[in-house]
């Protein structure tokens, strides 16, 4: 991993339009800027660690005992429907 | 060599699912995953699956791994209220354009023994439905979770149908 050390109000460029700024730090605590295009998904990591952990559970492989021993069932393609948005309440 | 081409997207497939059985589909039923998905990145190629008895669930079944299936959700079948404001990002990065473009479906944990349930209204999965492209989006309304409890009674989980 790269390590740079950079001061209040210094910054780093990420390829050529990623551009990440230290805005305030305080004690523990670093605030960043980043100037990204936006087309670019900025996140904290959290967010991302808590979506894969999600997806690796509903996937049925956190427990190694969640061996599919049921039979199979006869499944057939779903057909997908587009959704324009949230249901009109009546 | 076209011809060629064709014939490969329209060559009946068949694949053996540990969890669903046999499958027999088409290339062009793939649905692909150019960025793959959070925790599995490298898988790429899915198909959707319905179940007899699970209503309420499709199942995105991996094609590369065919120990990998997500069961998906409509999240307005849940919450009538979501609103899914797609990021520029999105929208960009799987070329859709209008509203009846693409679909919106959320991943759906089932908890041991099927008594919790939650289902990822933060970063739903989108397919574009005109090219078959899809990703699994964070939304930038932080106030939607990763795992939101599903009411039990609004769904039969999965694993309880298939038991019955």
């Amino acid at each position: 991993m790269l390590v740079l050390s950079r001061k209040l109000n210094q910054a780093i460029m990420v390829g050529d339009n990623v551009r990440i700024v230290v805005v305030a730090v305080d004690r523990d605590q670093v605030k960043l800027g980043i100037d990204a295009p936006r087309e670019i998904p900025v996140h904290r990591s959290e967010v991302f660690e808590e979506i894969q952990r999600a997806n690796r559970q509903a996937a049925g492989l956190a427990d190694a005992e969640a061996a599919p021993a049921r039979p199979a069932a006869p499944s057939t393609l779903a057909t997908l429907t587009a959704r324009k948005g949230p249901k009109k309440k009546t | 060599m076209m011809e060629t081409a064709l014939d490969t997207r329209q060559e009946t497939r068949t694949i053996d699912f540990p969890r669903f059985g046999l499958c027999t589909y088409t290339e062009s039923e793939v649905i692909s995953f150019p960025w793959g998905l959070p925790a599995f990145p490298q898988l790429r190629g899915f198909l959707v699956l319905s179940v007899p008895g699970q209503e309420g669930f499709i199942w995105l079944q991996s094609l590369d791994d065919v120990k990998v299936a997500l069961p998906l959700s409509d999240p307005w079948s849940l919450f009538d209220d979501y609103e899914a404001q797609l990021p520029q990002y999105a929208r960009q990065s799987l070329g859709i354009e209008a509203a009846d473009d693409f679909c919106i479906m959320c991943v759906c944990v089932v908890g041991k023994g099927a008594a919790e349930m939650s289902i990822n209204l933060l970063a739903p999965v989108v397919i574009n439905l005109k090219t078959r492209m899809g990703r699994q989006i964070t939304l930038e309304n932080q106030a939607y979770s990763v795992r939101t409890p599903i009411p039990r009674k609004a769904a039969a989980s999965p694993e309880q149908v298939a038991q019955t």
